[in-house]
């Protein structure tokens, strides 16, 4: 084996356009993040380190990332008109979350609450071309946030399936030609004072499952009455910011729902949680792809009994299981975006049916897992060297812990595997 | 919470010595009171305060001496018997905070060696004592055989590299080794034991005090957790040691494993015991789908119960060890091969446990898991780190080689 890359991959699912966009963002990652990445820790609050290199990656004078599902006609680069949407999704994810998944996340999720107006045949277009300046003119990173969590229960937003947003506390209420927006939210990446526009998921009649009352709003960060606490501390995730926000009778105009009554809902399903899950899966094997390279060099140059580690056979049995999960976790990671990219086809699945929510929570929960028990073994390979951050894995493995938890945690994705798998009705 | 650990987390408790339950209760305040109630405050400024309290510990309750004998002012616990008593006090630290409880089984780990009973060193008690056991903390960090360099053929513990070396003369030791990785506080270690190999290649123990001419310590080195604690690499260039700084009594490697073996595991145990307090309001006041009760879905409540199960485990096995330790006699002695196989075994089984125990149990408290506000990542880091201390290299490879050599009178693995 050459390198990292040589870890299987369909490679038919691999368009030409994807090959050619992963050489140049990892060739950037490479020379701006890769170096400087060890230092993240310390420069979680301030991110003066951090967000220059946002700028490179997301903003206009560096990739322009940011606006990239915008259409053609408003400047962006046509993503939400592709067909290959999920396999860019899941190269940038790898790509970025092979240095660091936290700076993967920051950068990722402002795209993710624009899938819901950009991706056909949901494109809204009254507010693609009004986001577009914001994003597309922009040299400095934009970011934008999905505030869904609120604090009475973490992962019941995203249970849309079965609660179907009968506990969102966060109210809409439409007076003229404005929505009204009360509420408070927990732990979206990019708060803490970083995003700039916001998607908020709010319901329109508290305590309705009707899904027509499931409104999803965008509200500009500097809107008067949003007030962003500061961001938390946390174990790891240094580059993505996370805090408190209170929407205290933030007024925006009517059309900055994303659809409209029934769709708002639809296109939660349909592209905020597969999309969230494709992203997820490729964070965390690009994380495992690195953690091959870091491991590669710590089992090739320090002995066991005076041999190399890799050659003494017990020793062997761990990191070959290791290796085995990444390749394994890698095809799983492409066979997901592929999901995606086959839902226009004759033989692919509506994004959200029982199917694919079910399969790619599943998918998600198993690369999760999977990471979370390698990156823990691979530390004890290293023993005394797997707590030294000069070695890179211990911060891949409390950075993707986060991954395991979020988007409603593992008992979810196993909840929704099991209502698809064997058609359960009341779980 | 409506149950104290003690009461659910069964365990034989006429292992601990009437004696030291006062001792042990007085520890359990102090980490109530001076850290677990005061957490918010604690982290805000957690290298100064942790400085404060755990002198608290150290010296006003007197936890330094606790292994010394009665005439070097200690407790007078140098004796095997007493290894139930430390297991339950390191269990009551680590529920507080896992870096006082590993700096502390550190210094212990080493000192066990020349303070207790049978074979208490007087001289270098005498030496060392005045130094090291004064009114203000005095860290020890361990150089433990780990990992080799390619390249670079050196001696052997049980397949694991030793990286120091002695060389012994009538006018006293002379220790090497270049960039060796401590266990412990590095950094701020004013004495190191380290494991060095003699002319003979033959394992022995060195004590090192941290100014002694040729002792270089390097950067400090940023690690997962124990944020108290820096630890930093360290070279001995010709350091010269007296003669009675070392160590050279036959097992006396097995023996320091075996002590870190107990007192690291009893204090991971501890952060995953007060990790079960966190949890247990965690589940009895979160809901789920819309209005239930956390601990009231199975799901949820099939993953509490593993939490339990791993920490009970950890807990009887852990303390079964420390019964073993203190009924060594038997068995030839701490270093024996029985106790130090056993002390391997659950000692690493200890720390999976108590990983295991915070891994699932995050699970279910999503973001908060992960955020300092709960303390929860921090037991979860802490005990990683430890954890990572005690494998040394290869995970629990060799661990398994000990325990098929004792076991399986393997000989060549």
């Amino acid at each position: 084996m050459n390198s990292f890359e040589d870890f299987s991959r369909p490679e038919e699912y691999v368009s030409p356009g994807i090959k050619y966009f992963r050489m140049v963002l990892r060739d950037l990652i490479e020379k701006e993040v890769m170096p400087v990445r060890k230092e993240f820790d310390e420069d979680w609050e301030e991110h003066k380190l951090i967000e220059p290199l946002f700028d490179k990656i997301m903003g206009n004078k560096g990739l322009g990332t940011q606006k990239s599902l915008f259409p053609e006609e408003v400047g962006g680069w046509g993503l939400g008109h592709s067909d290959y949407l999920g396999g860019f999704a899941y190269a940038m994810a790898e790509e970025v979350g092979r240095a660091d998944t936290g700076f993967a996340v920051a950068y990722l999720v402002t795209l993710w609450p624009l899938l819901t107006i950009l991706v056909e045949p949901y494109v809204n277009w009254r507010l693609a071309r009004e986001f577009a300046p914001m994003f597309c003119n922009s040299d400095k990173a934009v970011f934008a946030a999905m505030c869904m969590t609120e604090p009475q229960g973490g992962a019941d937003i995203e249970n849309l399936e079965l609660l179907k947003g009968k506990t969102i506390r966060t109210t809409a209420r439409l007076e003229g030609d404005e929505w009204v927006i009360n509420g408070h939210k927990l732990w979206p990446t990019n708060t803490g004072g970083v995003a700039d526009l916001m998607a908020v998921p709010c319901t329109t009649n508290p305590g309705s499952d009707n899904p027509d009352d499931y409104a999803l709003i965008f509200v500009p960060a500097d809107t008067k009455g949003v007030t962003q606490g500061r961001p938390y501390e946390k174990a790891g995730m240094a580059a993505d910011k996370n805090g408190d926000i209170w929407f205290e009778d933030v007024r925006v105009p009517s059309w900055y729902r994303a659809h409209g009554p029934g769709t708002d809902a639809k296109v939660f399903m349909k592209f905020v949680i597969p999309l969230g899950n494709v992203g997820s899966m490729g964070m965390l094997v690009g994380a495992m792809l690195n953690l091959y390279e870091r491991l590669y060099e710590f089992v090739s140059t320090r002995t066991y009994n005076n041999r190399p580690l890799k050659e003494n056979d017990a020793i062997a049995g761990l990191i070959g299981k290791i290796a085995g999960d990444i390749d394994v976790c890698r095809i799983i990671g492409h066979e997901a975006a592929m999901i995606i990219d086959r839902r226009n086809k004759p033989y692919g699945k509506p994004l959200d049916s029982a199917e694919v929510i079910g399969k790619t929570r599943s998918m998600k929960k198993f690369i999760a897992d999977t990471a979370v028990e390698d990156f823990g073994l691979a530390m004890d390979v290293l023993g005394v060297y797997g707590v030294d951050r000069e070695w890179d894995i211990e911060k891949h493995w409390r950075d993707i812990k986060m991954i395991q938890l979020w988007m409603g945690g593992k008992q979810l994705c196993q909840m929704e595997a099991a209502r698809y798998f064997y058609n359960c009705e009341t779980l | 919470m409506k149950k104290k650990p003690d009461d659910v987390f069964i365990y034989p408790g006429t292992w601990i010595n009437e004696d030291a339950r006062d001792f042990v209760a007085t520890v359990e305040d102090w980490a109530r009171k001076e850290i677990i109630s005061k957490r918010l405050e604690y982290q805000k400024e957690y290298k100064k305060l942790f400085h404060e309290k755990r002198k608290k510990l150290l010296f006003d309750i007197g936890l330094d001496k606790i292994i010394l004998p009665e005439e070097y002012n200690g407790f007078g616990w140098n004796t095997p018997e007493r290894a139930p008593d430390l297991f339950s006090i390191f269990t009551e630290i680590g529920k507080a905070d896992a870096c006082v409880g590993f700096l502390a089984a550190v210094k212990y780990a080493c000192f066990a060696l020349v303070s207790m009973e049978p074979d208490i060193d007087k001289k270098l008690l005498d030496d060392l004592v005045p130094t090291y056991f004064a009114e203000d903390p005095k860290d020890v960090a361990i150089i433990l055989p780990g990992p080799g360099i390619m390249g670079k053929e050196t001696p052997l513990f049980k397949a694991r590299s030793i990286m120091a070396n002695v060389k012994s003369t009538k006018a006293g030791n002379t220790i090497e080794g270049k960039d060796l990785r401590p266990t412990g506080g590095g950094a701020d270690a004013e004495l190191f034991c380290v494991v060095c190999a003699d002319k003979g290649k033959e394992a022995c123990i060195g004590f090192v005090p941290a100014d002694a001419e040729g002792v270089k310590k390097g950067a400090p080195i940023k690690e997962t957790g124990l944020d108290a604690c820096t630890n930093a690499d360290v070279s001995f260039d010709k350091v010269k040691v007296p003669s009675s700084y070392l160590v050279k009594r036959k097992a006396a490697v097995q023996e320091l494993y075996v002590w870190l073996n107990l007192l690291f595991g009893s204090t991971s145990l501890g952060a995953a015991m007060n990790f079960y307090e966190i949890l247990y309001d965690w589940a009895d006041t979160r809901t789920i789908k819309g209005g239930g009760r956390l601990k009231e879905n199975p799901l949820c409540a099939s993953v509490l119960a593993d939490v339990a199960r791993e920490i009970s485990m950890a807990r009887i096995s852990g303390l079964g060890l420390a019964h073993i330790m203190a009924q060594s006699g038997e068995r030839g002695g701490i270093g024996s091969p029985g106790v130090y196989t056993f002390a391997q075994m659950i000692g690493s089984s200890m720390q999976k446990s108590a990983l295991s125990a915070l891994n699932r149990g995050m699970e279910l408290m999503g973001s908060a898991g992960y955020s300092k506000e709960w303390h929860v990542e921090k037991h979860w880091r802490d005990i990683k780190t430890i954890q990572a201390y005690l494998s040394g290299v290869g995970s629990d490879i060799p661990v398994k080689m000990d325990i098929a050599r004792f076991f399986y009178d393997t000989e060549e693995v």
